[in-house]
């Protein structure tokens, strides 16, 4: 189940480019995900509820889909 | 448990609304890993790196175990970098064939990462290779989500795995560019068809480069380099010298 590792990756992704700067709360993330990336959606949305870290807790994903096999990060809504 | 139907067309997985502040993203979700990624394949400088991807048991070191042998003594280097779950089983296979092995040890991680493979290159004796191998985690799904900074994907597929998964498994055949149909040797004890096979993984990725292969040593092979593996090798030699040429440009 690489999910996990994909939610900290996006997290890390989110981080490294200041979009969690002064961030308490992430109430959800809009994903733009290939049929050919090899994710489950579900999947990551239970690695997400487990993340240890409580910016992300509660946190609701949604999805959109492609064609290709890229996993996009859209927009995010934050407190 | 995970109840599959909970998503259908997956809009949204979570109990929260869109309430707060919207801040654009649109960014790659895989740009930590990508990043380093890039530092790796700046490392491979102009060896040639394939990674192998497949289920376990298709037969991955058994196919490096008749390649390597044929790149060898056209005087080619060559160096792998082993992903499994457990255990160091691999590379003492590796090894014995007298090239630099590295053994990455995932402990119950799917997949290897290119943060992985950027610490093995640390410790890998790369800088005279022509090639390098990385064989993949067995698993068809999660790996291929992880650019390592590799010129190409490889899929092996064993006959035994069924005709039809290349549609079970899509992500894997549509991101590589060469697939393996491996254990040719068994045919005749199955009912799989290869055509099949090929038709399934072509209609996922119509440009996938396919070799048909046989690992087994025993006499009824005649002790000759099976075609397919003669052919990867050739396939690999182009590929060797399209990155040197390349990088030297």
């Amino acid at each position: 189940m690489h999910e996990f590792s994909i939610a900290l990756e996006i997290v890390d992704t989110l981080e490294e480019n200041g979009y969690l700067d002064g961030v308490n709360k992430v109430n959800s993330v809009r994903l733009n995900i290939g049929k050919y990336s090899g994710i489950d959606k579900n999947y990551l949305g239970f690695a997400f509820q487990n993340l240890d870290d409580e910016r992300f807790k509660g946190v609701s994903l949604e999805f959109v889909s492609n064609d290709s096999d890229e996993i996009k990060i859209e927009e995010i809504m934050v407190d | 448990m995970l109840n599959s139907n909970r998503i259908n067309r997956g809009s949204k997985v979570g109990s929260a609304g869109r309430s707060g502040r919207s801040l654009s993203v649109q960014r790659n979700a895989m740009e930590s890993n990508d990043v380093i990624a890039k530092k790796n394949k700046a490392v491979f400088g102009r060896t040639f790196v394939i990674n192998f991807l497949s289920s376990p048991g298709s037969g991955k070191t058994s196919l490096l175990e008749s390649i390597v042998p044929v790149l060898k003594s056209e005087g080619f280097k060559a160096a792998v970098i082993e992903g499994d779950v457990e255990t160091d089983l691999d590379k003492k296979r590796i090894d014995a064939l007298g090239i630099p092995a590295y053994q990455i040890i995932t402990n119950g991680t799917c997949h290897l990462d290119a943060k992985m493979v950027s610490v093995s290159l640390d410790k890998l004796d790369i800088k005279d290779a022509d090639v390098i191998f990385i064989e993949n985690v067995g698993n068809l799904v999660c790996p291929t989500s992880f650019n390592l900074g590799e010129d190409m994907k490889a899929v092996v597929l064993s006959v035994t795995e069924g005709d039809d998964k290349p549609l079970k498994y899509p992500a894997a055949f549509y991101k590589s560019e060469a697939m393996v149909i491996n254990k040719t040797d068994l045919l005749p004890a199955l009912d799989s068809d290869i055509a099949k096979i090929k038709e399934n993984a072509l209609s996922i990725n119509n440009g996938l480069i396919i070799f048909e292969t046989s690992c087994k040593k025993k006499a009824d092979c005649g002790g000759a380099v099976n075609k397919g593996i003669a052919d990867m090798v050739s396939f690999i030699k182009e590929k060797i010298k399209l990155k040197a040429g390349e990088f030297k440009k």
